[in-house]
């Protein structure tokens, strides 16, 4: 187990910290589109709590430890329990996450195409949350307290002359009506739109971050 | 059909070879339309799988220009990526221009204009050299990082093979312009070019 990935939750907001040798390499913040020293992170209360923490290793309410972190490429889902999830680089494509706070057993999906398929090929939206149920229930996660939450499915081009490049709303539609159909709470979306994403899942406070490749970030 | 992941080293050497005369086309138009010498690097096939893709791409944000390429029946060949870093695409708009400021309409549409004009260069190479016939579409744009503005003609050719080949090579001037250009071959481009090379 490393403890190279925290989370702070302070009085003025929420922070993922990634660290490298106990230094601080690289922070996701929720107040950052408030926060007056933009991303450079000097001082504040929540850098302070990770870096007392990274100095003493004093168990502390205010942070806790992620166990590993996560990634999934196109067309691929993991389940992980403690871990940060992520999907990096989504255009048109939806990072879908299901999640179990009672266990903390959650799952993210990379979805490619709307529908479902028929050799169980995971880039497809219905095939992809079918999947990531079944191994989460596998895992120990109870069906009804699963819910989800996604984002991605935006439309990235500004002159677009194929057809075949606006599948983005395609896929969102795909995944909403999956959940529907599976009963599965949507606690937060963010789809659409002109601008590229990244996602991210927090299990420990069961949020999503999303971060623009344009610059934002947003915890949902 | 053909198996993408399953491809003979000639016929990807054979792929290599239009993407090198093509690229190198190019090559030769841009440098003409800058007027500045180009250099072309030692291009790259991979056969990748479509979960890796990002990982085949810079993380910077680009000016990317995609163009879909069919053959005379209409067939689906494959698609184009030009992608602009947007240092690059800004000093080819001055560069074309004569002067720094300039609007973002204007700005685009030139940079989809030389995405075309590469595209058909790339095209007139491989009729002309290995007589496979490319019709190129009119350009799409988007600025995003590289696998944001790819990743809806991925879901397209997703939908038939798992893998992806990727050509790719950069070309550069000496004033740091940097274009990197890849082409995503659908399986029927790889039977046309059988095709010719059986009738030699």
């Amino acid at each position: 187990m490393n403890d190279n990935i925290l989370f702070v939750s302070g009085r003025s907001g929420k922070a993922i910290f990634f660290t490298k040798r106990d230094v601080i390499v690289k922070s996701y913040c929720s107040v950052s589109s408030t926060c007056s020293l933009r991303d450079r992170c000097q001082s504040c209360e929540m850098v302070d709590i990770a870096k007392n923490y990274l100095t003493d290793r004093t168990p502390n309410s205010s942070i806790k430890t992620l166990d590993e972190e996560l990634s999934v490429g196109i067309g691929e889902y993991k389940i992980g329990k403690r871990a940060l999830l992520e999907a990096m680089g989504l255009g048109s494509c939806i990072g879908v996450i299901l999640f179990d706070m009672s266990t903390g057993i959650s799952g993210i999906a990379h979805i490619l195409l709307p529908g479902a398929s028929q050799t169980g090929e995971t880039k497809y939206a219905e095939t992809a949350i079918d999947k990531v149920l079944e191994d989460m229930s596998k895992q120990g996660a109870r069906r009804s307290k699963i819910y989800s939450k996604f984002a991605g499915g935006a439309q990235v081009f500004k002159h677009m002359n194929l057809e075949i490049l606006k599948i983005g709303s395609r896929n969102a539609i795909s995944v909403e009506e999956t959940l529907i159909k599976k009963k599965i709470p949507i606690l937060a979306k963010d789809v659409g739109g002109e601008v590229g994403r990244s996602v991210m899942f927090n299990p420990v406070d069961g949020s999503m971050i999303v971060r623009y490749t344009k610059g934002g970030v947003i915890w949902l | 059909m053909i198996d993408l992941g399953n491809l003979s080293e000639m016929e990807l050497d054979v792929l290599k070879e239009l993407g090198n005369i093509g690229a190198g086309h190019a090559a030769t138009s841009l440098s003409q339309l800058l007027d500045k010498e180009i250099n072309i690097a030692v291009p790259k096939v991979r056969v990748g799988e479509i979960r890796n893709i990002s990982k085949e791409f810079i993380s910077d944000i680009v000016a990317g220009v995609i163009i879909a390429l069919q053959d005379l029946e209409e067939n689906k060949s494959g698609y184009l990526y030009i992608m602009f870093p947007e240092a690059s695409s800004k000093q080819i708009a001055s560069n074309l221009f004569g002067f720094e400021e300039f609007d973002e309409e204007m700005y685009e549409s030139t940079i989809m204009e030389v995405g075309n004009i590469l595209a058909s260069s790339f095209c007139d190479a491989s009729a002309d050299f290995m007589d496979v016939i490319l019709l190129p579409s009119p350009p799409s744009f988007a600025v995003d990082v590289p696998t944001a503005v790819i990743d809806s003609v991925v879901a397209q050719m997703a939908k038939r093979s798992n893998h992806i080949i990727i050509f790719e090579t950069s070309l550069s001037s000496d004033s740091n312009i940097v274009i990197f250009l890849a082409l995503l071959p659908e399986p029927s481009l790889l039977v046309d070019i059988m095709k010719v090379l059986e009738q030699l």
